[in-house]
């Protein structure tokens, strides 16, 4: 049979050559996130012949996506994200092994997935995710390949990579970093070129070519055509053995209950229940209940006393992310009846406007 | 004289992406963050912060020499 020159153009390097492409031939790769990022990450590892592939995604494609997240087409609009990915990637290599997870990383499911796979890219959106890929990529003992995007600027380090720094080295504080869970906004290319440096440190360490940025995190600025790396070094405090992960996510999230707002709608007209609205005032948009409440994420702790611990609360924030957090703040003072309203006022605007259209 | 450069959304809150300051006293790094933060209320925001390319602690009492370069580098989320 004769031998495919797929790979030719890469193995005619001299620090790839036919040893190399097997290297990537016995590669795993998890990407977590089928976003911007992921849609950068994904068809490179797939065209370089990465052997195995993972794609957790428990999202679907919004036609909003389609500008950033160019590895769709408008006509698979409403279907899975990790399923769209591993056909499209699939065809444009065959000869890798692609496998979809259409569910939400978490506490219960992250550490069984970590285990199969060499390397993990952090393709995600949202902080307190991050958080839990690293302490999985410790407990797992893998190098987490991080990316993430502000508005025109991005970063990408390499953590835990050969017992090198983590993301907690770098940012130790993880409960103030979620005070924000809007969106930015965001132009399609730069999430490419942030994906792409992904890509291309999770190959370098497939291969054991170049310098990873291991204990280094870049930061890139497209309007400039900036860049610039900055150091950091491993705390020797934030070790993570799997009973601690046990107790940190396991416990935390059999515990925050999260609800649907089309559930509890009727509760809007109930006196005896609370909204809690943990967003900022300036936030939109708002809210207005005749059972409702504000108190910003970052005062609730001061202000607690305005609360009756033994009242049903329903809180909520912009995206369901602050309060999840506030809902771990009450429990740890005692308060019982309490949930976290999936998909935040967001969510509740979009059916309180169509109760009313009804 | 030193200059501070500011990332994410942290150079939303001071407007600008850095800045050049001169100072007349010893001044530590400690110092220049009570200050900065006195200036731009950064309250809600969490950053690292490092000199010369290098994130140091916070807390750290190290005292500011002229040329120095410092940054402050909150987290990024989008993706």
């Amino acid at each position: 049979m004769k031998k495919s020159t797929r790979y030719n153009r890469q193995t005619i390097l001299p620090e790839i050559g036919e040893e190399g492409q097997y290297k990537l031939s016995k590669a795993k790769v998890l990407v977590i996130g089928a976003g911007g990022l992921g849609a950068a990450v994904l068809p490179y590892l797939a065209g370089a012949g990465v052997g195995e592939i993972g794609i957790v995604d428990d999202d679907i494609i919004d036609v909003s996506n389609l500008h950033r997240q160019v590895i769709y087409k408008t006509s698979a609009v409403g279907k899975s994200k990790a399923e769209e990915t591993k056909t499209m990637i699939s065809e444009l290599n065959p000869e890798i092994k692609v496998n979809a997870f259409s569910e939400k990383l978490s506490g219960r499911n992250v550490i069984s997935l970590f285990e199969k796979y060499d390397i993990i890219v952090d393709a995600t959106d949202n902080i307190a995710i991050k958080y839990l890929i690293n302490d999985a990529c410790l407990v797992t003992n893998k190098p987490m390949v991080y990316g993430s995007i502000f508005r025109f600027q991005g970063q990408v380090s390499v953590f835990n990579y050969q017992n090198g720094p983590t993301y907690r080295c770098l940012y130790p504080d993880e409960n103030s970093s979620v005070v924000n869970c809007e969106d930015a906004g965001v132009i399609g290319v730069s999430v490419g070129i942030i994906g792409m440096f992904q890509a291309n440190e999770a190959i370098k360490m497939i291969l054991g070519v170049g310098d990873v940025l291991s204990g280094k995190i870049l930061v890139y600025n497209v309007l400039k055509n900036e860049q610039q790396k900055y150091d950091f070094e491993k705390s020797s405090e934030l070790e993570m053995a799997k009973e601690d992960f046990e107790q940190k996510y396991n416990s935390f999230e059999n515990q925050v209950e999260e609800i649907k707002f089309e559930l509890i709608l009727d509760e809007i007209e109930n006196d005896e229940v609370l909204f809690l609205d943990v967003r900022n005032d300036d936030e939109q948009p708002k809210i207005n209940l005749k059972n409702g409440f504000q108190i910003p994420l970052m005062n609730l702790e001061n202000e607690i006393r305005k609360l009756n611990s033994n009242q049903t609360i329903y809180i909520f924030c912009q995206s369901g992310i602050r309060s999840k957090i506030a809902v771990e703040l009450l429990q740890k003072h005692q308060f019982k009846n309490i949930k976290s309203i999936a998909g935040g006022a967001l969510a509740m605007k979009k059916l309180l406007a169509t109760e009313i259209n009804l | 004289m030193i200059e501070v450069k500011y990332f994410g959304a942290v150079a939303e809150k001071t407007k600008c992406e850095f800045e050049k300051l001169s100072f007349s006293e010893e001044l530590s790094l400690q110092k220049l963050l009570q200050d900065l933060n006195g200036k731009y209320d950064f309250e809600s925001l969490t950053f690292s912060v490092a000199v010369n390319q290098k994130i140091v602690s916070k807390t750290s009492d190290y005292t500011l020499q002229t040329r120095d370069i410092v940054a402050l580098l909150p987290p990024f989320a989008g993706g």
